[in-house]
């Protein structure tokens, strides 16, 4: 047996847990990144349960383009490479409208697909951003919104002169105005979207990229998420594992040790100090104490380090029940994987997806901005599987296999991620296993919907469906609690500096030495390495991690200069 | 390949890896070998790269969750045969990563329908204890013949494994020098069946130690590769499965390369190997980009290597012969996995059976078993009565794999012909039902009600997942005494070193072979070293320095 000790002790090898390590491993520290899998990368996963065809259970698209992690951590020297797609999105609806959305590297097909029907040349929300500012400026917005750690409790400031807000300001002075602030997406499109459709599939679009667009006070992150994937559009060859490959090989080739197959049973905490963690019976690691000399971060979400591997004995009662109380609502996916013969051929305009711009992803039907209402409806009011009419079955069809051939065999295509967005298990007012007492007949129903909508999608063309329900996510993935992919409603009261509650808002805890470095902390979920740039401030202000001069803070970084602060 | 629909927009916005690059040592294949080259290697200090053609490293050493979703199989290698001699595993700490192997002491049982079963176990005394019940003579011979094969094993075939081979005359010349060595040249001689039926006369032992000796791909009638069976019936006594799955021993090495500043790319597939003047000088990609290296290291078969990588007027004429006329496995494995409620229990008085690492069923006696590879030869799949194969309980010792807890994961495989003589894609659903159904026979807890998930792998899909094992090859090619020994590939690569400068070979397609025994990685990182005159910093483990000393430096 070994005395293991290190300076720092990541529990959760997925997107998150990963990064941070390879910054602290790159910031000279030993580092030991503890996985409960066999393989890292949590949500950026792709997976082959038939050979040859690869699958995404979870994330999809690189959100995160605009990281200052792909920099730091010289991710493109550890085989970081990308797709870029002709088309990224395109809507259907159930009478025949068939748009091509195109994407930030081919607005032609838009323009002209969108134009066919409205005769305008505007192709939406994104557009008004994304036409007006430049790579830098869309670049240095996203960050003030996702690449910016929260303020310390000492700085009081206006909503509007959040960070985001600033930037906003210098970025788009022409569309700036005060109300923004306590718009919902929703409000928003509503005045800039007139197209029905269109606004439907912004509605979705935003709701399946990040903050639900109904939420008030959202405006931006809600948009941002969008905006997010129009940023880079596109995803990593091989999909987002690959992504996943390079952060932890920059963390390994800079010293940091990863172990999966080593489920972490509890965090330990000595005199209200983390000072390491203990591995289950079944972790493949011999040595079952493994200490943390500087600090324990919690790459798991809030409710399970609070609620499950660190005892009780160590937490305020009032604290525990506010960490219950945060809410999982908004993205628990019901997530369809259909190997196919050929890509759906919509009806309606035959030449709205020619194969060359073929749309990454298909939003359908989003025929009025009603579909989208009764899905959230199911969702997080009636807390139960979905009413099984096209009404209330929007999918988002994604294939990237259009322009990555890397993702199925030659004569194949394979139609994965479809999200279907259902309750939290949680929430479900048939329990936990409620949705997958119900998964023969939305499968088949989400089937018949597709084949209604594209009549080729046929018993002869579909070759084989896999499906995973928030349920099964739960089960896979540890860390994703609820199924869902934020883990905490990424709403106003969960947001910035109040993610996931205000006595967390800056990855600190009531635990000395004991950080929070996942998607219920800000901004969220969507491997955006951005947890871990925000953390790192702290961890330096912390006087934990030194960097180099690789390091670069974010301009709206505020230091906590109140002493003692922490606990 | 796979063509996209059109060229991906040029867009300079996220740093990707270069265009092109230039590395010492380039390694073709992140299958077990060129992982094990380039960790050597890049330890050395030599600048490398393993490019992989799939997104995951490891080729057989897989763990993929196939049972979806909730359940990881090892849907390829499964039984390591060699840890006890990987030098690997001296040279390499890779127990920081958390590589562990279990290795059960009841490694081998055969089921039959009366209820009886033969347990063969680690410790050879519980072997005879479970043979005596069919024969005392057998029982006896038994524990002779082991003490005899183990020490053929560690004396001779174990060590060679890891040293490039010699000619046949040589290796006659040197195997004459020790007992150990002549005993292996005479079995070399005799076939499978002849060698089991000179020692053992109980029909189901001699069914069992076919099946062990021959599993993956001695033909039981063929004489001149007879030292294998040592070498398969001892290691099958002494496998190790990896705990958390066969990909666990991938992911530890491609950390070891990792820590050593290599890279690996995946997602990657070589397109072209550029040779000039007789050097190999880069590697082309199949998304154009470009890899130069001092050394490439290639672990594809010789028709990939020679007969598609590389420019045909620059493959040396005999290799090019290699190439169009290498012979295929003379077999493959259909494979059917099965998430379930609880455990298979067998239908066996002795219960040691249900902890079987590996339990041979289906085979009642000698000759069903040579009736049904003479049939898997012949190209067809064998008729009802005489389907079988061997089971494996995978979370019987490794309670990792299934992500439901509660709930385990068993495999059953069957010797079947590779796909281009049989099309599975008609025949693949009938045959998995008949193998369950086989399988539920001898282990009747195997219900409708007690099956989760189950999946199936055909010989086609065993090469849709890995290109190099064309037909299903698990082993890159055919073992015969042709393709063996020095010949494997071709006589004129000689210790992985081939006749083009700069291009090496480290694949299962090299001497000594496939399975994973890490033996043409070693050789291959050995050759590469002592071509760039670098310092190696790894030691020869003592066993092989004791083999050298009695056979080969005499």
């Amino acid at each position: 047996m070994r005395e293991e000790h290190f300076d720092i002790v990541v529990v959760g090898g997925g997107h998150n847990g990963t990064t941070i390590a390879a910054y602290l491993a790159k910031c000279g520290l030993s580092v030991c990144i503890l996985e409960e899998r066999p393989e890292c990368g949590g949500g950026q996963e792709n997976t082959e349960p038939r050979p040859g065809f690869r699958i995404d259970p979870h994330a999809t698209y690189l959100y995160g383009g605009a990281a200052p992690g792909f920099e730091q951590l010289d991710l493109a020297k550890y085989g970081f490479r990308m797709v870029y797609y002709q088309s990224m999105a395109g809507l259907v609806t159930t009478d025949g409208v068939a748009a091509n959305l195109g994407g930030r590297w081919n607005r032609e097909v838009a323009q002209k697909s969108v134009s066919y029907y409205t005769g305008q040349d505007a192709v939406g929300a994104e557009e008004v951003f994304l036409g007006s500012m430049g790579d830098d400026g869309l670049r240095d917005l996203l960050r003030s919104i996702f690449w910016t750690p929260p303020l310390p409790d000492s700085v009081e400031i206006e909503p509007k002169d959040a960070p985001m807000w600033q930037e906003f300001r210098k970025q788009l002075p022409g569309l700036w105005s005060e109300r923004l602030v306590e718009m919902s997406f929703l409000d928003f499109l509503d005045e800039f979207v007139p197209w029905e459709p269109l606004r439907t599939f912004q509605a979705f679009a935003a709701w399946y990229c990040g903050a639900h667009p109904g939420w008030d006070g959202m405006l931006l992150p809600s948009l941002g998420g969008t905006l997010l994937v129009g940023y880079s559009s596109g995803s990593p060859r091989g999909g987002m594992h690959s992504y996943a490959h390079a952060i932890i090989r920059s963390a390994i080739a800079n010293g940091a040790r990863v172990i999966t197959n080593a489920s972490v049973g509890e965090i330990l905490v000595k005199d209200g100090r983390a000072v390491g963690v203990k591995l289950d019976d079944k972790a493949s690691y011999p040595e079952k104490t493994i200490w943390a000399d500087k600090a324990v971060i919690s790459a798991v979400d809030v409710k399970q380090t609070f609620l499950k591997l660190i005892g009780q004995t160590h937490l305020d009662a009032s604290f525990v029940q506010k960490v219950r109380d945060v809410s999982l609502k908004g993205g628990s996916l019901y997530v369809l994987s259909v190997l196919c013969r050929e890509l759906p051929k919509y009806h309606g305009r035959e030449d709205a997806f020619p194969e060359e711009v073929y749309p990454s992803c298909v939003a359908a039907p989003v025929d009025s901005i009603d579909f989208f209402h009764t899905q959230t409806k199911d969702a997080y009011s009636k807390k139960k599987a979905p009413v099984l009419t096209k009404e209330h079955l929007t999918m988002m069809i994604c294939q990237h296999d259009v322009y990555d051939r890397t993702r199925c065999p030659e004569g194949y295509h394979v139609l994965s991620p479809i999200y279907l967005e259902v309750p939290p298990p949680q929430y479900d007012v048939e329990g936990p296993e409620g949705i997958n007492r119900h998964k023969d007949e939305i499968t088949k129903a989400a089937l018949d919907l597709l084949e209604s909508l594209a009549p080729n999608m046929n018993s002869n063309n579909i070759v084989e469906v896999f499906l995973n329900t928030p349920y099964d996510s739960e089960f896979r993935n540890a860390g994703m609690s609820g199924g869902n992919w934020y883990g905490a409603r990424q709403s106003e009261d969960q947001w910035f500096g109040s993610r996931p509650i205000k006595e967390l808002g800056r990855y600190k805890t009531p635990i000395e030495n004991l950080y929070l470095c996942n998607h219920t902390s800000h901004p969220g979920g969507l491997c955006l390495m951005a947890v871990p740039y925000n953390l790192m401030h702290v961890l330096i202000e912390d006087k934990i991690a030194s960097p180099g001069n690789w390091w670069y803070p974010s301009p709206y970084y505020v230091a906590d200069t109140k002493k003692g602060s922490q606990n | 390949m796979r063509q996209s629909y059109e060229a991906t927009p040029d867009v300079n916005l996220l740093a990707q890896f270069p265009q092109e690059s230039s590395f010492d040592v380039a390694v073709i294949g992140a299958g077990p070998n060129g992982l094990i080259t380039a960790a050597y290697l890049a330890k050395a200090g030599l600048k490398t790269v393993v490019i992989e053609r799939r997104q995951e490293i490891g080729g057989g050493l897989a763990t993929e969750e196939t049972l979806f979703p909730g359940f990881y199989t090892n849907p390829h290698a499964i039984y390591h045969l060699m840890v006890d001699y990987m030098p690997l595993f001296q040279d390499f700490d890779l127990g920081v990563h958390g590589l562990t192997f279990i290795k059960p002491n009841i490694q081998t049982a055969a089921v039959f329908k009366d209820g009886s079963s033969l347990v063969l176990c680690q410790q050879i005394e519980d072997s005879k204890d479970s043979i005596a019940l069919f024969s005392d003579k057998d029982a006896r011979r038994f524990g002779h013949l082991m003490r005899q094969w183990q020490k053929i094993v560690d004396d001779v075939l174990a060590p060679g494994t890891y040293v490039p081979p010699m000619s046949p005359i040589d290796m006659i010349e040197a195997l004459n020098r020790g007992e150990s060595g002549q005993e292996a040249l005479r079995l070399t001689e005799m076939s499978p069946m002849e060698i089991i039926e000179e020692n053992f006369e109980n029909d189901k032992l001699r069914m069992a130690l076919l099946y062990m000796s021959t599993m993956w791909g001695l033909n039981p009638r063929d004489s001149g590769l007879g030292f294998l069976v040592p070498l398969l019936v001892t290691r099958n006594l002494n496998k190790a499965q990896c705990y958390g799955g066969s990909h666990k021993l991938a992911g530890s090495l491609s950390r070891a390369i990792h820590q050593a500043g290599g890279i690996i790319l995946d997602n990657a597939e070589v397109v072209k190997i550029d040779v000039e003047n007789n050097q190999a000088k880069r590697v082309i990609l199949d998304d154009g980009r470009v890899i130069n290296a001092s050394a490439i290291i290639s672990s594809l078969p010789p028709p990939q290597t020679f007969g598609k990588l590389i420019d045909r007027d620059l493959v040396p004429s005999e290799l090019v012969q290699t190439a169009e006329n290498w012979e295929w496995d003379q077999w493959s494995f259909f494979t059917v996995s099965l998430a379930l409620k609880e455990a298979p229990r067998y239908i066996s008085e002795d219960p040691w059976v249900n902890d079987a690492l590996m339990t041979i069923l289906g085979f009642e006696t000698y000759n069903e078993l040579a009736t049904h590879f003479d049939a898997v030869l012949s190209g067809k799949i064998s008729d009802s009565d005489e389907v079988g194969g061997h089971a494996t309980t995978e979370t019987r010792y490794d309670p990792t794999l299934p992500r439901i807890p509660g709930h385990e994961v068993a495999f059953l495989q069957s010797h079947v012909p590779l796909s281009t003589k049989i099309n599975y894609e008609e025949v693949g659903a009938n045959l998995r039902d008949r193998l369950i159904s086989k399988w539920s026979e001898y282990a009747p807890n195997i219900t409708k009600d007690s099956i989760v998930a189950s999946s199936h792998e055909s010989p086609l899909d065993i090469e849709t997942r890995i290109k190099t094992m064309v037909g299903g090859s698990i082993k890159h090619g055919d073992y015969n005494p042709l393709q063996m020994g020095v010949f494997r590939p071709h006589d004129s690569v000689i210790a992985g070193r081939s006749p083009i400068d700069g291009l090496y070979l480290c694949g299962a397609s090299s001497y000594p072979g496939g399975l994973i025994i890490g033996g043409p990685g070693y050789i291959a990182a050995n050759t590469v070293a002592e071509d760039f005159e670098i310092d190696k910093w790894w030691k020869t483990p003592k066993y092989i320095e004791k083999y050298k000393e009695a056979y080969l430096e005499a």
